[in-house]
């Protein structure tokens, strides 16, 4: 199956027959002969035909199958009026690079927060990436949660074309505004040592304050455990915050070269058997620890002005 | 009571007037596009007002409970810069189909010239296409003739009365108005246009069916209260409750619900009011005020 026959069949087990037909017309019709003036009455009219609070039901096997056509995607907080919009993005996507740009700026800037929304999560799907860094680096810089998650979770593009300092600012960003970080995709790869030090600036920062630190904020530090300093690593265990024990399991479960660990590593010992045998992940650590990971798209937090 | 003013500009109101607005009962509102009482230079600037309509203003509104939808178009006094409106026409496409977008509006003429009528055209062809209710605005001067050469342009262009409204009416153009079919609105608004007690002897005349009363309140001496306001005044006059909740609600939501996109439920099943959302970092309780709080202030300042 291709990704947008992949698609269509998530969206066709809860959207009404009739929008499907609708859509599937659409894509026709511009594929034949793409006409930007129909294709902004079809973006923006999927409001029109498909049902404004329908979600989707997403099953088991979709994630693997999606990932296996486009790396890292994911339609977790995707609703209908999202994924019929990337379907047409997807028709948008095969027309000739200066007709693409324009039209999709055009949308972009007129678009409303679900129209927003639906653009973003479509970056990965589009060709010739490299030209849209900026207008993705763009879109993480709004306050709004919804916009922000389009191009931040379950998304491969900033893992893919973002510079190490873009990235280090959305990791960093996604953690103000307490973003699940577990679902980013590429955290652990893209780690880099210049992020390492701003994460422990912030734990530094944050503990001064007397403040909560997301134990997610340790995981990009995993790689790079030898140039944790055992004090932070000591204040860590220390500290009564829900999932911190797991992050020190996590991050010692190899025995590293860190000089003195030896005494944190035995107090997390029944920790560290649970990583090794594969029953402790940051993934884990993301979902039962993280704030409010669960109710991700009622989370309107914002960073402090 | 509930009520739904199908025609009030909440960018020229104060976060005071949400309050009252709510407090008295108005669950949903229509922002019609109109000029800002100067003429825009720049094609940019109606983008960027298209852009607030759909966007933080939507947000303002539903910081207080209500419910704002908006109707998308070229007024006739700037359509007389043809430049610019021809770069709005252009604009138009990338709007009219949006989520919460109930119409095309608010369109019709002003001085009565050409122009006015070229893009009144365009855009009532364009509402034709787009399967969307029209919302005219009537001139002020020569009233009677140019709500006859509004509907005289719509019937030429193809459009079914049943999906236009016409607003702004008074004793003298009514008649017409509804004998052709149309939706007939009633603007309360102080000084230039109908005071309300005049409404009680048209709703005697006419009867309650396809009348729609609202308030245009926008940047001038206006009333964003003026919906409410003459519901109580009818009451006292003696018009019937079912006539008064159809012209302050039941009609405006039956005209514009044609769109598709705006539905009692939207406001019925709607979770509470959410005073720490944000929008792009912008929250309008500062200082930690919440809604209630502030509702309570205004009944004690009452």
């Amino acid at each position: 199956m291709t990704l947008e026959e992949q698609l269509l069949v998530i969206l066709r087990r809860t959207a009404s027959a009739e929008a499907m037909d609708w859509l599937a017309q659409e894509c026709a019709t511009q594929r034949g002969n793409f006409v930007q003036r129909s294709f902004y009455y079809a973006f923006s009219g999927v409001s029109r035909r498909f049902d404004k609070r329908g979600g989707l039901q997403l099953q088991v096997e979709d994630e693997p199958q999606l990932t296996a056509l486009v790396e890292g995607l994911s339609l977790q907080g995707w609703d209908q009026f999202r994924l019929g919009r990337v379907i047409l993005l997807l028709v948008l996507a095969e027309q000739d690079e200066l007709i693409f740009m324009e039209t999709l700026e055009k949308l972009l800037g007129t678009a409303d927060l679900r129209e927003q929304a639906a653009i973003y999560s479509a970056l990965p799907l589009f060709p010739r990436g490299e030209q849209l860094v900026e207008l993705a680096q763009d879109g993480l810089r709004t306050n709004i949660v919804d916009v922000f998650d389009a191009v931040a979770l379950g998304n491969a593009f900033p893992a893919k074309f973002f510079a190490d300092d873009a990235w280090n600012q959305m990791v960093l960003k996604a953690l103000f505004i307490s973003r699940p970080l577990y679902q980013i995709f590429g955290m652990d790869e893209r780690a880099n040592v210049h992020l390492v030090e701003a994460l422990v600036d912030l734990a530094h920062e944050r503990w001064a304050a007397g403040r909560w630190v997301s134990p997610e904020l340790w995981r990009s530090c995993q790689k790079f455990v030898n140039e944790l300093a055992l004090a932070d690593l000591t204040r860590l265990l220390e500290s009564k915050q829900p999932g911190q024990r797991e992050v020190v399991a996590l991050l010692l479960a190899d025995e590293g070269s860190n000089e003195g660990v030896g005494a944190l590593r035995e107090q997390v010992a029944d920790l560290i058997e649970r990583v090794k045998a594969g029953d402790l992940t940051w993934d884990q650590v993301g979902r039962d620890f993280g704030k409010d990971s669960f109710s991700v798209f009622d989370d309107k937090q914002s960073e402090p002005a | 009571m509930k009520f739904f003013d199908s025609h009030v500009h909440m960018v020229s109101r104060t976060t005071d007037d949400y309050q009252r607005m709510a407090a008295a009962g108005t669950v949903a509102l229509i922002e019609p596009s109109f000029w800002q009482g100067q003429p825009r230079t720049e094609v940019g600037s109606f983008k960027d007002y298209f852009n607030t309509l759909i966007g933080f203003e939507r947000f303002r509104a539903s910081q207080f409970g209500i419910k704002h939808y908006c109707t998308i178009g070229l007024n006739p006094k700037e359509a007389n810069n043809e430049k610019l409106a021809d770069g709005v026409m252009e604009l138009l496409p990338l709007y009219i189909c949006k989520e919460g977008v109930v119409g095309i509006g608010e369109i019709g003429f002003d001085d009565q010239t050409k122009l006015e009528e070229k893009y009144l055209r365009i855009q009532a062809r364009m509402a034709v296409e787009a399967d969307l209710p029209i919302q005219i605005h009537t001139p002020h001067r020569d009233k009677k003739k140019g709500t006859q050469r509004t509907m005289d342009v719509l019937e030429d262009t193809g459009c079914d009365p049943r999906r236009v409204i016409i607003d702004h009416n008074n004793e003298e153009s009514v008649k017409e108005v509804l004998d052709r079919g149309y939706w007939a609105a009633f603007t309360i608004y102080p000084h230039t246009k109908l005071g309300n007690e005049r409404l009680v002897e048209i709703l005697r005349e006419y009867g309650g069916e396809r009348i729609i009363v609202d308030s245009a309140a926008d940047w001038g001496i206006s009333d964003a209260l003026a919906v409410p306001k003459t519901a109580a005044v009818l009451k006292e006059n003696g018009t019937t409750m079912e006539t008064i909740e159809r012209v302050t609600y039941g009609n405006p939501l039956e005209a514009y619900g044609q769109s598709g996109q705006v539905s009692e439920s939207d406001w019925e099943d709607a979770a509470g009011v959410d005073p720490s959302a944000l929008f792009a970092g912008n929250t309008l309780f500062r200082g930690g005020q919440d809604v209630e709080e502030a509702m309570a202030q205004y009944k004690v300042i009452k």
